[in-house]
């Protein structure tokens, strides 16, 4: 009994001073700093900051002192703390997010044939160019999803892929997948973008989609920021430096093709505050705001479209968003 | 034109405007050999029939129950583990029926049922569908259940019902052992095989000896290894040189020390090595990609079994040395790849 | 008989065809001459909408050493400039648009009459330049090009291509019983070029009619060689390695081991350039397979509509694939509204039973891929990479090696798609190198 307790002792005494020296000896020097900034990194190893992982990034980032911040996927905390531990301060780029600039579900669109094939987008692409009728259309076979590393564009229900806003980091991995260049990065703070980049002319397009930009102008007319451009041979694009997000576009184009990122929170007016000025009916571009004057108005949330001019224009600061 | 939809006569050619025609595009080639997959399992199972036939005749309907129950559970297994993760169902695809049979094949008639749906899950849960199904196991199935079962259940996978002729089959089974068990208890014992009972070599050849239900006859693993040969099913590589490289072993041992040792053609008739080697050796998935690679298998094969029969604890070392070179196929692929076409030496 | 290593035995399915004489197809009232019919560097239309054009006349004007012109294939007037489905990609390429005036009026001075053998290397070269002869085995390497390799590569081997390996094709085995003449001044012309005294046609041993033919009109200069018949023999590496044992190396082409090899059709073009300047407007076509209604051998303009010539031959029949080429290496089309090229060495129409669209599984290392691959490669891990989109390690792997014969694909028991997943692979790296250049 106390040989087998001496033996076995002994041997884990042993082992444990093998794997001690060998912790001492082969241990790998890394400036703690380094480890600090790879705590704050997502881990994903997406690529989008152009180095071999975050690890690599975050090596890069503590011994040169001239490197910038290129990780898309830190939000503002961990920019801060990043700053802090290389004692520094780090300008974040403006976050993006990808937009899927594409709505032709297969009940809506037409296919040139039956593809037999391997099911990702690009290798469909090398046959034939594509099964899709429309050239510049989604193919559905979800190669953006397998190569999002954090898991924030899925192929949904309807054969197209949907952005998880609350999960894109705007690393780019999607964008680099797709072979039709469908999906497109837009600043976060934006929120409405055309969902459809085709280039045939109305009269080639209609046969292959039902709901593709019919590049009618409309849109273009109507926006108080002209920020979008549209041609017969091109579909309407939302310049973001300029859009406002008022949302007006949306309101008015035929095929419902401008899309929003996330949905615009609706007007609520709040009786108390209200004072029956009507100045939020009169600038209400969609008429979803009716009441007498002297009383308190109401807003109509189906017809609301979220552009939130009736929350600035209020005299009385009674109109506020409601957050879906 | 003929062929062509009028619902759309405004196309023109020539402004990439086509009428659309019902029709498949892939890639080449298009055309495909009608040998696919369950093709291959079909003919490793009309290969195997024999050695099951001698099986049941011999022992009977506790073998045909075997069979049976390897066969619907390890199909069932597949099936209910593909449905609950949600995996596209690949029983078609007759590998997991073919993996019931070769189990079946490696227990003994007496086997409770119990005991082969243990056996069944083994194989194809824990060897095969975890590892992500056909293809990616690394060890062969059908023995990883097998020794499995071996190794926590010695007494019910040790107990050989003696071999009668079907039509005898009213009584209880006797017990009794199998050719290599006898050896190896007589060498244990008495250092000589002379302690042994009689080992004529048309017993074990024909199949009228103790062992699991597949492996007792020689000939008819050899008819069926024949024509898996024939059928270009499986190459001559691993089963000529497995089977001759514990030949040559043995050999040598015998001609040193006939009293020790049992002569090289006892060793290849008696015990598992005729199914080991042409049917579970041989094993695609879990066995080398080039035909030198296989050869290397082989002979690794080989020498161990030969190892195990001769100077280790168990009578039969076929599945373990099956299952020990299983792992060192990915090294014996990449140190064998094949002489590229116009390489650059 | 010479052989190489690895290959595969599909079903022949020549009997459909082989044993039809070759027929002209008519006139047609619209040609579409697509502008890139070859590999290399693009052509310039020099035509616009509303020239007069007569049969032969250039179209088109080569821009660079690597190019080659396409020409009128009857008389008529340009329609427009337009773009049309281009067989090979699937995308829309420039085509140039021609109504026919029904009259086939050859282009000033053609045909003519000249010597080939009086003729310079030189002056050779040019006339085959000039006609827009490219390989007509349906690679459509331009020919002039093959024929002038730099100096510090010295050929001492010529090879006429007459194997003619993939199933159902019959084009060449049909011009070789009826033209040999062609074929042989055609293939002198080359020797000249190159400047041998010998050269070999090989043909698969299953054109026993063909090789008993050539054998008599061949010169003794010309040796004609029966091949074993084994899919892909009219490989151009595994061609040169069957009849003199040598391997192109890897990344090389065949001038690195002295050999030129090239279609017996293509050396019926340059004879027809060389002595007569005729250019490549036609060449013969195997409409075939069970899903065309009469398979016939044609002899077609290039540029005419393939719909035109599968009513011609009876139209469709269950026709569930349309392919450019043979059953191994052709291009499934998805309309009918595309036009013969000077590489379309047959048009194939398979029924859903003659062809394979069943999904594939996974790989189960049978190790038939590995036997059949005529590179010596390993296409099963190249197809489990494919899966992956792991470029780089492909490409460690040999993929650029890989001819993609189909030899892998056809053998496989799990039916995957791995001449598709090599072309992925290939697709990939391309752009993984173009986007670091252009960064």
């Amino acid at each position: 009994m106390i040989s087998s307790i001496l033996l076995l002792g002994g041997i884990g005494f042993l082992a444990a001073l093998i794997l001690g020296v060998s912790a001492v000896t082969f241990a790998v020097k890394m400036d703690p700093r380094e480890k600090a900034v790879l705590d704050q990194l997502p881990g994903a190893n997406c690529g989008a900051c152009g180095y071999a992982g975050c690890a690599a990034f975050a090596h890069e980032i503590t011994t040169n002192a001239e490197a910038e911040m290129a990780c898309p996927a830190v939000n503002e905390e961990a920019l801060q703390a990043i700053s802090g531990v290389l004692g520094r301060t780090l300008g974040g780029s403006a976050p993006l997010i990808a937009c899927v600039r594409c709505k032709g579900v297969p009940e809506q669109t037409v296919n040139r044939y039956e593809y037999v094939g391997p099911k990702d987008c690009r290798a469909a692409q090398l046959v034939a160019g594509g099964s899709k009728g429309c050239r510049y259309g989604c193919l559905g076979l979800g190669t953006c999803e397998t190569v999002c590393p954090f898991g924030a564009i899925m192929m949904g229900e309807d054969g197209l892929p949907h952005v998880i806003e609350s999960l894109c980091t705007g690393c780019g991995k999607c964008i680099d997948a797709c072979p039709r260049s469908i999906i497109q990065l837009i600043p976060r703070s934006g929120n409405y973008y055309v969902g459809c980049i085709s280039k045939d002319i109305a009269k080639d397009m209609k046969p292959l989609c039902k709901v593709g930009c019919i590049k009618c102008g409309i849109c273009a007319d109507i926006c108080p920021f002209e920020a979008i451009t549209v041609s017969k041979d091109a579909s309407a694009v939302i310049d973001q430096t300029k859009c406002n997000r008022c949302g007006l576009c949306v309101s008015v184009c035929p095929t419902g093709i401008i899309a929003a990122v996330r949905t615009p929170g609706k007007a609520r007016i709040s009786p108390e505050k209200c004072k029956g000025c009507s100045i939020c009916e009169q600038v209400c571009p969609v008429e979803a705001i009716s009441g007498k004057v002297k009383e308190p108005y109401l807003v109509n949330e189906g017809k609301c479209i979220g552009c939130g001019l009736c929350i600035e224009k209020c005299p009385a600061d009674a109109i506020e968003r409601i957050i879906s | 034109m003929k062929n062509v939809p009028a619902s759309n006569p405004a196309h023109d050619p020539a402004k990439g405007q086509t009428a659309k025609l019902s029709v498949y595009v892939s890639s080449s080639p298009h055309v495909h050999t009608p040998e696919d997959v369950p093709w291959i399992m079909r003919q490793v199972v009309y290969a195997l029939i024999p050695g099951a036939l001698v099986g049941v005749y011999f022992f009977g309907i506790p073998a045909i129950k075997v069979i049976a129950v390897a066969v619907a559970s390890c199909v069932a297994m597949e099936a209910l583990w593909q449905k609950l993760t949600g995996s596209p169902l690949t029983i078609n695809d007759g590998s997991a029926a073919l993996t019931g049979l070769l189990l079946a094949m490696n227990l003994p008639s007496g086997a409770p049922w119990w005991l082969v749906v243990i056996g069944s899950f083994v194989a194809i849960i824990i060897a095969k569908q975890i590892f992500g199904g056909i293809g990616n196991n690394p060890f062969n199935p059908a023995l990883v259940g097998r020794v499995f079962l071996l190794i926590s259940f010695p007494v019910a996978m040790t107990t050989w019902p003696e071999p009668r002729s079907f039509f005898t089959q009213a009584a209880d089974a006797t017990t009794g052992a199998t050719p290599l068990g006898a050896l190896k208890t007589a060498i244990f014992e008495h250092g000589t095989i002379g302690a042994a009972p009689e080992m004529n070599l048309m017993d074990p050849f024909l199949g009228n000896v103790g062992g699991s239900l597949g492996e007792i006859s020689a000939l008819a693993l050899l008819l069926g290894g024949v024509y898996l040969i024939a059928r270009k099913i499986i190459t001559w590589h691993i089963p000529v040189t497995y089977v001759g490289t514990v030949v040559v072993i043995t050999g040598i041992f015998w001609l040193i020390n006939p009293d020790g040792y049992a002569n090289p053609v006892f060793h290849l008739v008696a015990g598992g090595l005729m199914l080991g080697a042409f049917f579970m050796a041989t094993d695609m998935v879990t066995s080398p990609i080039t035909n030198t690679g296989k050869i290397i298998f082989a002979v690794g094969c080989g020498v161990i079994t030969v190892v195990i029969r001769l100077w280790g604890g168990y009578p039969e070392g076929v599945s373990f040395a099956i299952l020990i070179m299983n792992a060192f196929v990915p090294l014996i692929n990449s140190a064998t790849k094949p002489a590229k076409f116009g390489a650059v030496r | 008989m010479k052989t190489f290593k690895g290959g595969v035995h599909p079903p022949e399915e020549k009997k459909l065809v082989k044993d039809n004489p070759i027929v002209s197809f008519p006139l047609s009232s619209r040609y579409y001459v697509l502008v890139q019919q070859h590999l290399g560097a693009p052509a310039k239309p020099i035509v616009s909408a509303g020239d007069e054009v007569r049969k032969g006349q250039v179209l088109s004007e080569p821009l660079g050493f690597v190019s080659v012109p396409v020409h009128a294939p009857t008389s008529g007037k340009v329609k427009e400039i337009g773009r049309m489905v281009h067989p090979v990609t699937g995308l829309l390429a420039p085509c140039i648009v021609i109504d026919a005036d029904g009259k086939d009026e050859w282009a000033d001075g053609l045909p003519l009459e000249r010597d080939p053998f009086s003729m310079s290397r030189e002056e050779l070269l040019n006339a085959i330049k000039s006609a827009g002869i490219v390989g007509m085995g349906g690679a459509t390497f331009p020919t002039h090009v093959k024929l002038s390799p730099p100096k510090d590569k010295p050929i001492d081997t010529f090879i006429v291509n007459g194997a003619e390996c993939e199933p159902y094709l019959s084009s060449d085995h049909r011009l070789m019983l009826e033209q040999p003449e062609r074929i042989l001044k055609g293939t002198r012309v080359a020797m000249r070029i190159l400047g041998l005294d010998r050269a070999t046609v090989a043909v698969e041993a299953n054109k026993p009619d063909a090789i008993r033919l050539l054998r008599e009109k061949a010169p003794a200069d010309i040796q004609i060689e029966a091949l074993k018949v084994k899919y892909p023999q009219g490989a151009e590496k595994q061609l040169i390695n069957a009849l003199t044992k040598r391997e192109v190396p890897s990344g090389g082409l065949p001038m690195d081991v002295g050999a030129v090899v090239q279609n017996a059709g293509t050396c019926a073009a340059v004879w027809d350039a060389c002595a007569h300047g005729i250019p490549l407007i036609e060449r013969i076509t195997s409409v075939t397979g069970r899903g065309v209604v009469q398979p016939k051998n044609i002899r077609v303009r290039v540029g005419t509509l393939v719909g035109e010539v599968i009513e011609f031959c009876g139209g469709l029949n269950e026709a569930a694939k349309i392919i450019f080429g043979g059953p191994m290496m052709g291009i499934a089309q998805f309309t009918q509204e595309i036009p013969i090229m000077k590489g379309t060495s047959g048009v194939l129409v398979l029924r859903e039973e003659d062809t394979n669209i069943t999904l594939y599984s996974a790989c189960i290392s049978c190790g038939r891929c590995v036997e059949a691959c005529p590179m010596g490669l390993i296409p099963s891990v190249l197809s489990k990479l494919g899966e992956k989109g792991m470029w780089e390690k492909a490409v460690e792997n040999d993929l650029l090696d890989c001819v993609e014969c189909g030899s892998c694909t056809y053998v496989c028991p799990a039916n995957r798609p791995i001449v598709h997943f090599v072309k992925h692979l290939k697709a990939l790296s391309r752009a993984a190198s173009a986007k670091s250049k252009g960064a």
